[in-house]
């Protein structure tokens, strides 16, 4: 080699390695705190949108750090007190609100355009605001309804295609499937003590009028009725307590549990149980909306997962582009939101006419038309966790034991210090 | 063999004092300062998410805790969980090995690797294994007592509030009785077979035997292991969580629920640091009985 070859391969090398360093540079990094990497059913569908999102946007590399839901809320305040958060978390319930306590959620309003803004279901950001500020954006949207199972009604002597429409003609079904077929779960309800089950279990409470976080509402006679209620579900054998929600899926997806109070998702776990065609399923199951209590009306709750930016985060329009991306572009709604999280978007039209197509179940139809308009709010906020442990543990007294009601109601109001 | 003789008067070398200052560092910054930073913390008023810093209550925390009906319940459980695994384990890891005594070559070897299983199983799998035995619908210990008639109904194991205590000790004691059966077995060898030898000559009988021969050899074995077994059920966190979570209500919340609870679901460091530095000082009551029996018991 030439000394003159030398020098130009040399420079050609400079050249090279300055360009690739220059690009490395301009190249931004998102860490994404999230659990939908973290569980299996769910990790493909993300992994595909984030690899769709970085090949879209070439500057902007995400890493996906993969967080357990029950271990999130616990690690992000953490990593926030450590000065440490991530740029990106998907966070839902009742930690959205926990985290905007510590006043490092980044608000949205200065990240949101109009046009998308205005192309979300006015419902999708009630409750996602604290002081007048949007904290989160809605990614997913995952209502509870009440699930039957036509094949086990059927049984039971019942018109599979009349779900209970009151409380009364619910217990008078209830009875009649566990006279009918003794080895079914009647009612499957999450009475586990976690935050969780309190929001499953609050369109029950308000069904009966109750609100334990109310001055005296723990003692009031609505929350008596309520738990007065449990009881007999209990007592009766209608509910299994003790079994988290999840541990009922697998069971009506066997036809073990007549009538489940579950979100939308319900349907994505039983076909990947049952491996049932859509319309198999349609045929088998259907949804509706809670039986109307003392209260006169239906409830539900709003479950759906929402993301966040962290206000130390240094790429926050890179950030903003990827929330964005994940809970509005066609891609990420066909390839995540409807086909790993069967949920429904939060969008009030869908942006394409396929995606249009897709929505079109009776599934989505039941929840978007008859259970959404039935949402109401949970009180999220600093008292929600410990006065969900206070109202779970009552709840699980009335379900196990034998203590009287008023008893069970002046215990929680104790506990809960209101 | 005559006992090497104990130093008189040994050259005190100061330099090899100071060799032990590594040791004291490392001590402090693990053990130490997370302990103090407790006791300090304890004292004060401080919630992860409010992102202002710890404020002096004095000794606010501890006034509530006093009143606080939640933590007796706490408190109450966790010496019923603790003492009672630990009592009934023992009495059954001493009665296996007594009765797997006579058993020698293969045959003891099979029975203790049997009897050994339970203790190789990781304890949130005991948990669950459990769990999983005890449902309501389904589970194999209700099938098995409906199918031979001793219950008409399936018993709720972990839903009764009076019943999920005792079933939560009985798979903690599943789990923890080959370690008091393989430490007295091994106590049991190291009887001298002089003692055994002139005490069947004298005619003993075989409780007589038990009750005046082996029972005194194997205390002190008893003594620290059950000191041991106190300490680790005290902290049991695993078996807990994974079956009940602390309920049905609070009646299987221990101390350890209760403090993770207050410090990792409500973010309240400052009461759980209280309730921590309780749960500490009862330890360290157990930790110098265990000392203390060990200096005796060499």
């Amino acid at each position: 080699m030439t000394w003159r070859s030398a020098v130009v391969a040399s420079t050609i090398l400079s050249v090279g390695l300055a360009a690739t360093a220059s690009h490395a540079a301009d190249k931004v990094t998102l860490t994404f705190a999230n659990w939908a990497d973290a569980e299996g059913a769910t990790r493909p569908g993300i992994q595909a949108v984030i690899a769709a999102f970085e090949k879209e946007n070439p500057d902007i590399k995400i890493k996906s750090e993969a967080i357990s839901f029950s271990e999130i809320a616990r690690q992000l305040v953490l990593r926030v007190r450590s000065g440490n958060p991530p740029d990106v978390a998907e966070i839902a319930g009742n930690d959205t609100m926990l985290l905007a306590q510590t006043g490092k959620l980044e608000p949205l309003d200065g990240h949101i355009d109009a046009a998308t803004k205005a192309a979300l279901k006015p419902s999708s950001i009630e409750g996602l605001s604290d002081k007048g500020k949007l904290i989160a954006f809605p990614w997913t949207q995952a209502p509870a309804g009440l699930w039957y199972d036509k094949a086990v009604m059927q049984k039971a002597g019942l018109d599979p295609e009349n779900p209970p429409k009151t409380i009364d003609e619910l217990m008078k079904d209830l009875a009649a499937i566990k006279k009918s077929q003794p080895d079914v779960i009647p009612l499957g309800l999450d009475t586990t003590n976690r935050a969780f089950s309190l929001i499953s279990n609050w369109p029950w409470m308000k069904a009966f009028g109750a609100d334990p976080f109310a001055e005296n509402g723990a003692t009031s006679d609505a929350m008596k009725s309520y738990l007065s209620w449990m009881r007999d579900l209990a007592k009766k054998g209608y509910i299994d307590p003790g079994r988290k929600i999840g541990e009922f899926r697998p069971l009506i997806a066997q036809d073990k549990v007549a009538f489940l109070w579950d979100q939308v998702l319900l349907q994505g776990v039983i076909q990947s149980t049952n491996k049932m065609t859509d319309d198999d399923f349609n045929k088998h199951y259907g949804v509706t909306t809670q039986p109307v209590g003392a209260s006169g009306k239906s409830y539900s709750f709003e479950g759906g997962h929402q993301l966040v930016m962290f206000s130390d985060s240094k790429q926050q329009e890179a950030a903003w582009k990827f929330i964005k991306y994940l809970a509005t572009s066609p891609y990420a709604i066909e390839h995540y939101t409807l086909s790993y999280e069967a949920s429904l978007t939060p969008l009030e039209k869908a942006p394409t006419d396929a995606l249009a197509k897709k929505l079109d179940t009776p599934v989505f139809n039941a929840f978007s038309e008859k259970i959404m308009p039935t949402v109401t709010a949970v009180p999220y906020g600093p008292k929600f966790a410990p006065g969900a442990t206070a109202i779970m543990a009552g709840v699980q007294q009335a379900v196990t034991g034998d203590t009287p009601i008023d008893q069970i109601a002046a215990s929680i109001q104790q506990n809960l210090g209101n | 063999m005559k006992a090497a003789p104990a130093r008189k008067n040994p050259e005190r070398v100061p330099w090899i004092d100071w060799m032990v200052l590594p040791t004291v560092g490392v001590l402090a910054v693990v053990i130490g300062y997370p302990v103090i930073y407790t006791l300090v913390l304890s004292t004060t008023k401080y919630n992860m998410l409010d992102m202002v810093p710890p404020r002096y209550i004095g000794g606010g925390n501890y006034e509530h805790l006093i009143s606080d009906p939640i933590f007796w319940t706490s408190l109450r459980n966790t010496v019923v969980y603790t003492f009672g695994s630990v009592i009934v384990s023992s009495l059954l890891g001493l009665a296996l090995a007594l009765l797997t005594e006579s058993l020698t070559g293969w045959r003891f070897r099979s029975v203790r690797a049997l009897l050994l299983t339970p203790w190789a199983v990781p304890f949130v799998v005991v948990a669950f294994l459990f769990r999983y035995m005890y449902l309501q619908n389904g589970g194999v210990i209700n099938a098995v007592l409906l199918d031979v008639g001793l219950i008409d109904k399936p018993v709720l194991w972990l839903n009764d509030s009076a019943l999920a205590l005792p079933a939560i000790m009985a798979a903690n004691i599943w789990a923890m009785m080959p370690f008091f059966f393989l430490l007295l077995s091994a106590a049991l060898a190291a009887i001298p077979n002089e003692v055994i030898e002139s005490a069947r000559i004298d005619k003993a009988g075989t409780w007589s035997m038990v009750f005046h021969i082996k029972l005194p050899f194997l205390k002190s074995a008893l003594f620290i292991s059950s000191l041991l077994m106190i300490i680790s059920n005290f902290n049991d966190f695993a078996k807990i969580w994974a079956m009940t979570q602390g309920g049905p209500g609070y009646s299987t919340t221990t101390l350890v629920i209760y403090v993770y609870r207050l410090a990792f679901e409500n973010f309240d460091f400052g009461y759980a640091s209280a309730i921590g530095v309780v749960w500490l000082v009862l330890l360290l009551v157990f930790a110098l009985v265990y000392l203390r029996a060990i200096r005796m018991n060499p």
